[in-house]
């Protein structure tokens, strides 16, 4: 088996972990029944009732699946 | 026909594939809709809608050529196969193609692995089309009926005028 012959530096690491970059999604934005919503694109999202409990998930209208 | 798919084989062999393929059709044909991943959701839809068109044909020869793809050995798969031919052909025999509707749900939670619900579309053809082939119909039967209805018109009018001249003639 293969065996690091050196100790990796702090800087070495931590310059190597500094390249790791979360990126944001890209959200279209929802206009429904003067709601403003957020939702990533081609892709269903959870509906939910008035108190905000998830009921199913809908894709253009149509129930796709149970939660 | 499908096209056959380049890169390594969904669960390690072609036989695996094979399997998985059978497996997945049938539990697609059983509960009409079922969730998956993505990568298996896109393998499944050209080879389900393959056996969707052999429902269709309908004949002795599709059904065996189905039950040689995806029933074996298994009864209850020979039941799916069953139900395939008696319920879902006849209801696809006016939809030309796309009878898999595939929509993704988002990612897993555990390894992550984007997930899809992938369906039998089994509501009529559109709505639209449906409109198309009523308003032809109706075309064709009015210009059948017209010749009729423009005579039936010019018998009235001529009865309207014999009515306005004795009218006429009342108040003269």
């Amino acid at each position: 088996m293969a065996v690091p012959k050196r100790k990796m530096s702090r800087s070495n690491t931590r310059s190597r972990r500094a390249q790791w970059k979360a990126s944001a999604p890209k959200l279209v934005k929802v206009v429904e029944n003067g709601k403003v919503d957020y939702r990533l694109p081609h892709q269903a999202h959870v509906v939910s009732d008035s108190a905000g409990t998830p009921l199913f998930m809908e894709y253009k209208g149509r129930k796709v699946a149970d939660i | 026909m499908p096209t056959p798919t380049k890169g390594p084989r969904l669960g390690g062999g072609p036989s695996h594939q094979r399997h998985m393929l059978a497996n997945l059709s049938v539990s697609l044909f059983e509960h009409k809709s079922i969730k998956t991943t993505v990568t298996k959701a896109k393998r499944l839809q050209p080879y389900a809608e393959r056996l969707v068109n052999f429902a269709k044909q309908g004949d002795l020869t599709a059904r065996r050529k189905v039950q040689g793809l995806i029933a074996g050995n298994s009864r209850t798969n020979k039941s799916v196969v069953h139900e395939l031919f008696t319920v879902i052909g006849p209801a696809m025999a006016n939809r030309e193609g796309g009878y898999t509707r595939i929509t993704k749900i988002g990612n897993r939670s555990g390894d992550n692995a984007p997930m899809a619900v992938i369906e039998l579309v089994m509501e009529p053809v559109s709505p639209k089309q449906a409109v198309v082939s009523e308003a032809e119909g109706v075309a064709g039967h009015a210009a059948d009926e017209a010749p009729a209805e423009t005579a039936e018109e010019t018998v009235e009018t001529e009865e309207v005028t014999e009515s306005a001249e004795k009218t006429e003639e009342d108040d003269k």
